[in-house]
């Protein structure tokens, strides 16, 4: 991952927080997602790459920021992120919907975060 | 274990990921292992298309008895409900609405949970531990990674099947002498035989299914969600007038969180907040038909819910939010864009009035049917009612693509047993019988 998707999923799954849960790189998610641009299909690669793009580019512009997404405070990344899940447009939600669907695969199958949630 | 990494999708007003096994074994290492007899209202419609004799209801009861007494099939025993089951199990005692414990071929269920990534206790009896073996066991010889590419047809008879096998280097050519059994599902099926060279006007058309869309329940108290069998329990109540079947369904946290609104911290907040959730599918049975080509990059999937199957859909989402919060929950999350991303109670009302477009709702499809469905006259279906395709001799589809209709319940023993139909009525053939 470019430093501009590691931002992205930074301010998807931050470090720290009152319940324990890990950030997304402190629990393993760049391997994974190594494992994922190898061996997924072209098509879920593709959207994989594309819905970090929109989530780069595009975020930002619908809560009236300029791109890209690292340049923004923290809340406002945060705020940009959830207005993609918002979006009216289709599309748009799609691609929240992926990068949130590879990110959780990554994340959420991890020891560290399964212990917490008490899996 | 998903073909395509469950990244095949139906296209049309939405996206739909469309499920299927991609294993030895085929779906049924996956699913919840649900056990299911065609009703007896869904076998009336198939025998008012004629089919009454090709599948007949004696016969099908028969091979049903046959399955579920070689699977052990059994009703999901309390001790494995966990807590989202016995949820459904009291919701339905205070609402005074039909629903039990499904059956299934677990007998020796350990409430894991975890169905949908095979069975770490082993006590599902799927195909790949149970007949695939007593099928070697016979002699039959199974080959994996082996992708059948065109079935050859000579003089309107098959005769060969060719493919590739897939991560090495090489093709197959496999000789028929008898016969070539096609039941590679509702999706694959029609591919393969319109690569064959099969024409029909009906080839790849009615894909029928069965979309479902989750909806979640928060509670208090310790939490529940990943402990159960998988989907131990379901409502039927609204089955026949409804076309709706409410399901638990116990999913692992990777599943689970992608569902969850928000990002960054709140989005956290709320996977601390799942194991505390119970979800219920709202599967529908549909009325849409779609069609399945081959694409470029897999299968070209083409269906789009139609304005009755939304309705049943909305429906079925206000009932299964009573039922959650019958059975408890403080707030439920539909998960419906233009919906309030929490409702509570007495707010139900609100699920039956949402949206009409299906792009604002998430969605899975499983169970799927109809692409080489049967019919008597080659003008009307794929297939005959010998299971033999229209012009062409030797060559059967013993799948879900033969289906007439939707089912509205659980296909996988219907498949079975429509399969051992059959295979029974291609042995009389060999044997010299009608």
């Amino acid at each position: 991952m470019n430093a501009r998707e590691r931002a992205v999923i930074d301010a998807l799954l931050p470090p720290g927080g009152p319940e324990g849960l890990p950030g997304a790189f402190e629990a393993g998610f760049e391997a994974f997602e190594e494992g994922f641009r190898r061996d997924a299909p072209f098509t879920m690669r593709l959207g994989w790459r594309a819905a970090l793009f929109v989530a780069a580019w595009i975020s930002p512009l619908l809560i009236r920021r300029l791109p890209p997404l690292d340049n923004l405070a923290e809340e406002e990344q945060t705020e940009a992120l959830e207005a993609l899940g918002k979006s009216r447009f289709y599309l748009v939600r799609q691609s929240s919907l992926l990068l949130k669907a590879v990110t959780s695969f990554g994340y959420g199958s991890t020891p560290a975060v399964r212990r917490v949630v008490g899996y | 274990m998903f073909r395509d990494m469950n990244g095949q999708v139906a296209r049309g007003r939405a996206f739909i990921p469309v499920i299927q096994g991609r294993t030895l074994g085929g779906s049924t290492v996956i699913n919840s292992a649900i056990v299911w007899r065609v009703p007896d209202d869904v076998l009336a419609e198939w025998a008012a298309l004629g089919l009454g004799d090709a599948l007949p209801a004696t016969e099908l009861h028969r091979h049903w008895d046959a399955i579920e007494k070689d699977l052990d099939v059994a009703s999901t025993p309390p001790e494995a409900w966990g807590g989202f089951n016995r949820l459904m199990h009291e919701a339905a005692l205070k609402l005074g609405v039909r629903g039990e414990p499904t059956r299934r071929y677990a007998k020796d269920c350990g409430g894991t949970a975890r169905c949908l990534t095979g069975c770490p206790s082993g006590a599902k009896r799927s195909m790949l531990t149970t007949y695939l073996p007593d099928a070697e066991a016979k002699g039959a010889l199974i080959v994996t990674g082996a992708e059948a590419r065109r079935v050859v047809l000579k003089d309107g008879r098959a005769v060969a099947v060719e493919g590739r096998l897939a991560g090495r280097e090489g093709r197959f050519v496999a000789a028929a002498r008898r016969a070539v059994v096609v039941a590679a599902s509702a999706i694959q099926t029609p591919q393969l035989l319109a690569r064959s060279g099969v024409v029909s006007a009906h080839l790849g058309e009615h894909f029928m299914g069965h979309p479902g869309t989750p909806i979640s329940g928060l509670f208090d108290g310790p939490g529940s969600l990943w402990r159960g069998a998988t989907q131990g329990y379901d409502v039927t109540h609204r089955r026949r007038d409804g076309r709706v079947k409410i399901e638990t369904i116990g999913l692992p946290p990777e599943v689970v969180f992608a569902r969850l609104p928000g990002a960054g911290a709140r989005w956290k907040a709320r996977m601390a907040e799942a194991a505390r959730t119970a979800v219920f599918a709202v599967q529908t049975r549909a009325w849409a038909e779609g069609s399945v080509r081959e694409g470029a990059f897999g299968a070209n999937i083409h269906y789009d819910l139609t304005k009755r199957d939304m309705m049943q859909i909305r429906r079925g989402l206000r009932f299964a939010a009573e039922l959650l919060f019958a059975a408890g929950a403080r707030e439920v999350w539909p998960g419906v864009h233009g919906l309030p991303e929490r409702l509570l109670p007495g707010q139900e009302a609100r699920l039956e009035y949402g949206p009409d477009d299906p792009a604002c709702y998430s969605w899975i499809l499983s169970h799927l049917f109809g692409t080489a469905r049967m019919a008597a006259h080659r003008g009307h279906g794929v297939v005959g009612t010998d299971f033999a395709v229209h012009g062409v001799s030797n060559l059967v589809v013993a799948d879900s693509s033969v289906f007439p209709t939707n089912l509205g319940v659980n296909p996988q023993h219907a498949i079975m047993a429509v399969a051992r139909l059959c295979a029974e009525r291609l042995a009389e053939r060999r044997n010299g019988g009608a």
